[in-house]
């Protein structure tokens, strides 16, 4: 099962914020979209998401967006924009449990699976312990892991995440992309009807918008590259970023080297023009 | 530690305590209307009882049901379209008043003042208020529809709002007598005074679709707590949400403003005190507000009767006495409800 774009093209008003883009993802990808600021990742993402006008088309597994019920879409794709609006200070399972709308039908209250689900986002986000405590009396940054949980909760199989470490301290900085990893390959994570029959069901399709290098390096399986609305890379991560790479879309002299093993990559010195 | 926060999370928090909060508004506004149907007022005050068995079933079903009945269904369509425009434009100081269906209602039963047909036909008045407050509507749709985002629609409320204020003072400036002046300011005031069963049956055709409207946006307004982005996400579509609350609250809110004048505060006050006993959960806020407006709405026109001998206060009148204040209290203490 695959989330494709085809000839996807965003525009805002005049100015184009992605040219016509291309790319295939597959369920098991944690993929990261990198790229200096402006440089198309999120307008990539909500048009994958099918929340922003577009040309082109983004089909998931051969139904195009548009002709999906709201709901149905809802459930397939979870989406965390990089600034969550959040309007009413609930309780913070209550704001983790309206993940679970498009699982529930009119008027019915939240069932065995809900509470499970929204349950297991907590757990998974390190959030359990915040649950019962209302969103307005949280940190910025515990407030950001209880909206990732939010998002996780929906248990679709394709999740969208727009900086999602952006907010958190450097320890969970690498608890989420570990547990973004483990969510994008583990073999029965998702709460879709077909995900015990289909054979290639396996695991969630994970793409997130990132600017540590470092992480996407070490956590993701691939890397999008984006630089002046184009995708000018799409590949494994270590041959992705590399040093050329990043000082020509960047404009950042990098230090790029490997620790036990793993890739390390420090934007190191600005690069004039 | 769990433990611990659970016993400490009070049980209104849950979806049951929702329920059980409806509940008790509920038994609340049936206590306030089986008192509503034994107190009357004259010209000398208060009255207990029917005044005699052979006017008994008279003075109940001609003078007290309506207006007991109007209470309940006035206050409650205030409170539950009060609770919903709060949700829909997140913000706690929304009002039904706030779209202009109050205030086109008002001008459409005014021209009807004003022209004299009110004396003639007692139908005439519901009639023209009810056709305010749809041209109302279809003014804000037509300012409104095509962009559709809050801002502009509250925007087009307050410039509805401000014509239909204009247009009634015209009225009055031009008002053929002293005496339809009087008569148009008095029944602007809000009452639920001199009301039969054919006023019931002339607003509840209007208030039953307009509460289902407002009812079946309730899942789109707790997905609107996450912003129209994420609602989006989630399945919900703010712009069906948004017309599905706006249509409902003017087709309720036109038929209360039809039989009953305006009364105001109610739809802001109601759902502001029961907020947080739902732990701020928009689709909960609903069904309390309903039967929290019915049951203040019911006291308050019982409050009334009980007042010494003199002219009888009009709703409205004591509704914005009270509401004001608090209105301007939240204002002072309003802090952005957003945790961002």
């Amino acid at each position: 099962m695959t989330l494709v774009a085809r000839d996807v093209s965003v525009a805002y008003g005049a100015r184009v914020a992605l040219k016509p883009t291309s790319v295939e993802l597959a369920r098991g990808e944690l993929v990261a979209l990198v790229g200096p600021n402006g440089a198309g990742k999120t307008s990539l993402l909500k048009a994958l998401a099918g929340l922003l006008p577009h040309s082109g088309t983004v089909a998931w597994s051969g139904d195009a967006l548009d002709s999906l019920a709201p709901r149905v879409r809802a459930r397939a794709i979870a989406y965390l924009p990089q600034t969550p609006a959040l309007h009413w200070p609930l309780l913070a399972r209550e704001l983790v449990a309206l993940g679970r709308l498009p699982h529930r039908a009119y008027g019915a209250a939240p069932g065995d699976a809900d509470r499970a689900a929204t349950s297991w986002a907590l757990e998974q986000t390190e959030t359990a312990g915040l649950a019962e405590r209302s969103v307005d009396r949280l940190s910025t940054g515990e407030r950001a892991r209880v909206l990732l949980a939010r998002a996780l909760a929906v248990r679709a199989p394709v999740l969208l995440v727009d900086e999602p470490i952006a907010m958190l301290d450097p320890y969970h900085q690498l608890q989420v992309m570990a547990m973004l990893r483990a969510y994008a390959s583990a073999p029965q994570a998702t709460d879709d009807a077909d995900a015990s029959a289909a054979p290639d069901a396996r695991g969630a399709l994970v793409v997130a918008v990132l600017h540590d290098l470092s992480l996407a390096a070490r956590f993701c399986t691939r890397v999008l590259l984006l630089d002046e609305g184009v995708v000018v890379d799409d590949d494994r991560p270590e041959r992705v970023l590399n040093a050329r790479a990043l000082e020509r879309h960047y404009r950042v002299e990098p230090i790029v080297m490997t620790h036990e093993g793993e890739p390390l990559i420090l934007p190191w010195r600005r690069l004039e023009r | 530690m769990t433990e611990l926060a659970r016993v400490a999370t009070p049980a209104s928090r849950e979806p049951r305590g929702a329920w059980h909060l409806s509940g008790a508004l509920a038994v609340l506004a049936l206590a306030a209307a089986a008192t509503s149907l034994v107190i009357g007022r004259s010209s000398s005050g208060p009255t207990f009882g029917f005044g005699g068995p052979e006017i008994a079933s008279i003075v109940l079903t001609e003078i007290r049901l309506p207006r007991t009945l109007l209470a309940l269904l006035v206050g409650g369509t205030l409170g539950l379209c009060g609770a919903a425009l709060q949700g829909l434009l997140r913000n706690p100081l929304a009002e039904p008043g706030l779209l202009g269906a109050s205030s086109g209602a008002a001008f459409g039963a005014v021209l009807v003042f004003y022209f004299g047909l009110a004396g003639a036909d007692s139908l005439a008045l519901p009639a023209g208020a009810v056709v305010g407050s749809l041209a109302a509507l279809a003014a804000l749709y037509a300012l409104a529809g095509k962009r559709g985002d809050f801002l502009t629609i509250v925007l087009a409320g307050i410039a509805i709002n401000a014509f239909a204020a204009a247009l009634t003072s015209l009225a009055l400036n031009f008002a053929p007598s002293p005496y339809a002046a009087l008569e148009i300011l008095f029944w602007m005031l809000g009452s639920l005074a001199d009301r039969s069963l054919v006023h019931v049956a002339l607003a509840l055709p209007l208030m039953l679709p307009g509460w289902l409207l407002v009812i079946s946006a309730a899942r789109g307004l707790d997905a609107l707590t996450l912003g129209e982005e994420t609602a989006a996400s989630l399945g919900f579509d703010a712009r069906r949400t948004q017309w599905l609350v706006i249509g409902g609250t003017a087709l309720a809110v036109g038929g209360a403003v039809a039989v009953t004048g305006v009364v105001g505060f109610v739809g802001l006050v109601v759902p502001h005190l029961l907020r947080g006993r739902v732990g701020h959960h928009p689709s909960r806020l609903l069904v309390p507000s309903f039967f929290g407006g019915a049951a203040l709405t019911a006291v308050a026109d019982i409050a009334i009767r009980l007042m010494p001998p003199g002219p009888e206060l009009k709703l409205g009148v004591v509704t914005a006495l009270l509401g004001a204040p608090f209105f301007l209290n939240l204002i002072v203490r309003a802090r952005p409800a957003s945790a961002a």
